[in-house]
C-alpha cells in the first residue's frame, strides 16, 4: 500500500534524516517506525504526505507515485494525527472532525452523518460531544478526536505521528486498545511513529528499528523480541522493557551475583573469616555442580565454627526463590520482612544468583528516573 | 468678560445656536477618520499577512511604521503640506502613516502567534495556504488584529482633530477658533463630540472583539446547535 523505494532526505545542512529507505507497508497492517530522536522515523511519516520533500528515491502511496499527485490532493486522501493532537481550538468537536470531508466538498447531511458515525465507533454520544469544544474535553478525549478526524473521509492510509506521546499512562494504554479494537473495524494501513518501545510491541503488525536514517531491524514484535538483529536493538529493546515491569514481573531483572560464593566443603571459622573480610553478613554455599547447598548466616556460622564443624552446618535453607514462579512481589514482601539477600534457585536446585533490598532500591530508582510509564497490574 | 456666565450655560447656548455646524463637523470628522482607517486596514493587514510569509521583510517593515509612528503628529501633517498641499487629503495621508504601526503589528503578531502545530496540523490534512489562513490564522488571530485596530481607531479620531490645522475639516475646527478667541465653550464643543465619538467607537470594537473571540464563536455556535439539536 506504501513503498518506500529509496527514498532519501538530506536537509539543507547536509544532514542525512533518512538514508536510501527502502519498506514496504501492506494494506490493513499498522507498521511502527521507532528509534531514538534523530532517527529520521518522523520525517519519513512526514515525506508519506510531502510535508517534507523527498531529496531522492521514490515513494509510491496506493500504486501511485506521491510525486506525479498534488500534495493538497494527496494529504486530504491521507489521515494524518499530530503528537499535540491539535484540535482547531475555535471549532466544535463536529467541525474538527469535518475539515477534511468538507475540503473535499462533502455536502452537509453527509458530513453530519459520518460525524455521528465516527463518534459512535468511538463509544463517544453525539448529542452530548458533537457541539463541545476541544477545552471541554480530557486529553484523551481530545486524542480520540484526533484520532476521527484522520479517519473523517476514510482514507486508506492513516499517519500518526506519536498520537499517544503527550498522555499520561493511563490514558494512554486504553487509547492503544481502543485504537486496535478500531483497527479491527476499519482496517487502514497504518503508519505509526513512536519511540515508545512497549507501544511499538503492543501496536504494531511489524516493528521497523531505525537508527540514523536506515532500518537497523524490521518484523513482527514477537520476531524483534526474540531474535534482536544487533546490540542496538538489543539494547533498545532492553532498555524499554525495563520501564515496563510490575509486581508481577518475573524476578530474573533483579537477580544479581552474590559477594560470596563458597564451597560446602569449607571450615566454618575460615568462611567466617572471608565474611568478615566482605564485610557481609552472608556467603552461598555451592558447589562445584552449581547445586546450591544453603545460605551461610553469620550467627549460624558463629555456633557451628564454635562447635568447630564445617559451614555446611550453619546454613538455612528456608529461604529461598524459585526463579521461575517468583514474582518481584514475593521478593519485596519477604525483604521487607527480613533485610537478608534472598537466594534464588531454579527447579533442579541450581543456583542462579541473589535479589537484594539494594537491588530492589537501584531499580525502583532507575525507574522512577526515567519518568517512564507506570507499572499495570 | 465673556466668563461672567458659567462654561455650561455659555456652552449650552452655543450648541443650541450652531448645532446644525456642530453636527456637520462631526460628521467630516467621521468621514475623515472613516477614511484614514479604510486605508489603513486595507494596507495594513495584507501587508501583516504578507510579512508573516516573508519573515526576513518583517523588521524592516515595522521599523518603517514605527518611525511614522515616532513622529509627532503635527510635525507630519506639517511636512505632508510639501506633498500633498493643505487640505483633508493631507491630514487623512497623514493619519493613515500615523495609524500604521498598531494594526500591522498585531496583524503580524496576532497570525504568527497561531501555534504552529495547528498549521502543520492543518497543511497536512490537506489545505491550501489561503485556506490555512482563513479558517485557522484568521479566526484565531482576529482578537488580536482587532486589538490592533481599537488602538488604530482612538488615535485617528483624537489626531484627526489637527487635521483643521492644515486647512481640513473636522472637529477640530471648532477646537482651534475657540483656542484662538479664548472662548471655552467652543472648544469644548468641538473636544466633546470627538471624545465621545473615539469613546464610542473604542466600545463597539472592543464588542467586536469580544465578538470574534474563538472561544465565544465555537460557544455561540454549540449553544445555538444545541437548541436546534433537542427539537426533533
Amino acid at each position: 500500500m506504501v513503498i518506500f523505494d529509496k527514498a532519501t532526505k538530506i536537509y539543507e545542512d547536509g544532514t542525512r534524516a533518512v538514508d536510501r529507505l527502502d519498506l514496504e507497508i501492506e494494506r490493513g497492517e499498522i507498521a511502527v517506525l521507532i528509534g531514538p530522536s534523530g532517527c529520521g522515523k518522523t520525517t519519513s511519516l512526514k515525506m508519506v504526505n510531502r510535508l517534507e520533500e523527498l531529496t531522492s528515491g521514490k515513494i509510491v502511496v496506493g500504486g501511485k507515485d506521491i510525486h506525479s499527485l498534488d500534495p493538497v490532493e494527496l494529504r486530504r486522501s491521507i489521515g494524518y494525527v499530530v503528537q499535540e493532537i491539535a484540535l482547531m481550538p475555535h471549532m466544535s468537536v463536529a467541525e474538527n472532525i469535518a475539515i477534511v470531508p468538507r475540503l473535499l466538498g462533502w455536502d452537509k447531511k453527509r458530513i453530519r452523518r459520518r460525524v455521528d458515525e465516527l463518534l459512535e465507533l468511538a463509544r463517544l454520544d453525539p448529542a452530548r460531544y458533537r457541539f463541545r469544544l476541544p477545552d471541554q474535553l480530557s486529553g484523551g478525549q481530545k486524542q480520540r478526536i484526533g484520532v476521527l478526524r484522520a479517519l473523517a473521509a476514510d482514507p486508506e492510509v492513516v499517519l500518526m505521528d506519536e498520537p499517544f506521546g503527550a498522555l499520561d499512562p493511563i490514558s494512554r494504554e486504553g487509547l492503544q486498545n481502543e485504537l486496535l479494537e478500531l483497527q479491527n473495524t476499519v482496517k487502514k494501513t497504518i503508519i505509526f511513529v513512536t519511540h515508545d518501545m512497549e507501544e511499538a510491541l503492543r501496536m504494531a503488525n511489524r516493528v521497523v528499528i531505525m537508527r540514523q536514517g536506515r532500518i537497523e531491524q524490521m518484523g513482527t514484535p514477537d520476531e524483534i523480541q526474540d531474535n534482536p538483529a544487533t546490540d542496538f536493538v538489543r539494547n533498545f529493546i532492553g532498555e524499554d522493557r525495563l520501564a515496563n515491569i510490575s509486581p508481577d514481573s518475573p524476578l530474573d531483572i533483579l537477580v544479581q551475583e552474590p559477594i560470596l560464593r563458597v564451597k560446602p566443603g569449607r571450615a566454618a571459622s575460615e568462611v567466617l573469616d572471608m565474611m568478615e573480610d566482605e564485610g557481609c553478613e552472608t556467603a552461598q554455599v555451592v558447589d562445584k555442580n552449581g547445586k546450591w547447598h544453603g545460605m551461610a548466616l553469620l550467627w549460624l556460622l558463629k555456633q557451628a565454627s564454635r562447635k568447630g564443624l564445617s559451614a555446611a552446618d550453619g546454613l538455612t535453607r528456608e529461604r529461598k526463590l524459585l526463579i521461575e514462579e517468583a514474582t518481584l512481589r514475593d521478593a519485596a514482601e519477604m525483604l521487607a520482612d527480613k533485610d537478608l539477600p534472598i537466594p534464588v534457585v531454579n527447579e533442579t536446585g541450581e543456583f542462579v544468583g541473589i535479589v537484594t533490598q539494594a537491588g530492589v532500591a537501584r531499580l525502583t530508582i532507575g525507574r522512577l528516573t526515567r519518568k517512564r510509564r507506570e507499572v499495570k497490574d | 468678560m465673556p466668563d461672567q456666565k458659567p462654561l455650561l450655560d455659555l456652552f449650552l447656548a452655543y450648541i443650541i445656536r450652531f448645532w446644525p455646524r456642530i453636527l456637520s463637523l462631526t460628521w467630516q470628522h467621521i468621514m475623515i477618520s472613516s477614511i484614514a482607517l479604510a486605508i489603513t486596514l486595507a494596507v495594513c493587514i495584507p501587508l501583516g499577512i504578507y510579512l508573516t510569509r516573508n519573515e526576513k521583510a518583517a523588521p524592516y517593515v515595522i521599523g518603517v511604521a514605527n518611525i511614522f509612528q515616532t513622529i509627532p503628529s503635527l510635525a507630519l501633517l506639517g511636512f505632508l503640506i510639501f506633498i500633498f498641499g493643505i487640505g483633508n487629503d493631507n491630514a487623512i495621508c497623514a493619519l493613515f502613516l500615523y495609524a500604521m504601526l498598531p494594526v500591522l503589528q498585531n496583524t503580524y503578531t496576532g497570525l504568527k502567534n497561531v501555534p504552529k502545530h495547528l498549521i502543520l496540523a492543518a497543511r497536512g490534512m490537506g489545505m491550501t495556504e489561503y485556506q490555512i489562513l482563513m479558517r485557522v490564522q484568521m479566526p484565531l488571530g482576529l482578537p488580536v488584529i482587532i486589538a490592533g485596530i481599537r488602538v488604530a481607531t482612538v488615535w485617528i479620531i483624537g489626531t484627526a482633530t489637527l487635521a483643521s490645522a492644515i486647512g481640513g475639516g473636522g472637529l477640530g475646527r471648532l477646537i482651534f477658533s475657540g483656542l484662538a478667541s479664548i472662548r471655552n465653550e467652543v472648544v469644548l464643543a468641538g473636544a466633546l463630540p470627538a471624545t465621545i465619538l473615539a469613546l464610542v467607537a473604542d466600545q463597539a470594537l472592543k464588542m467586536f472583539q469580544a465578538h470574534a473571540d474563538p472561544k465565544r464563536r465555537a460557544l455561540r455556535l454549540s449553544q445555538k446547535t444545541e437548541t436546534s439539536a433537542d427539537r426533533p
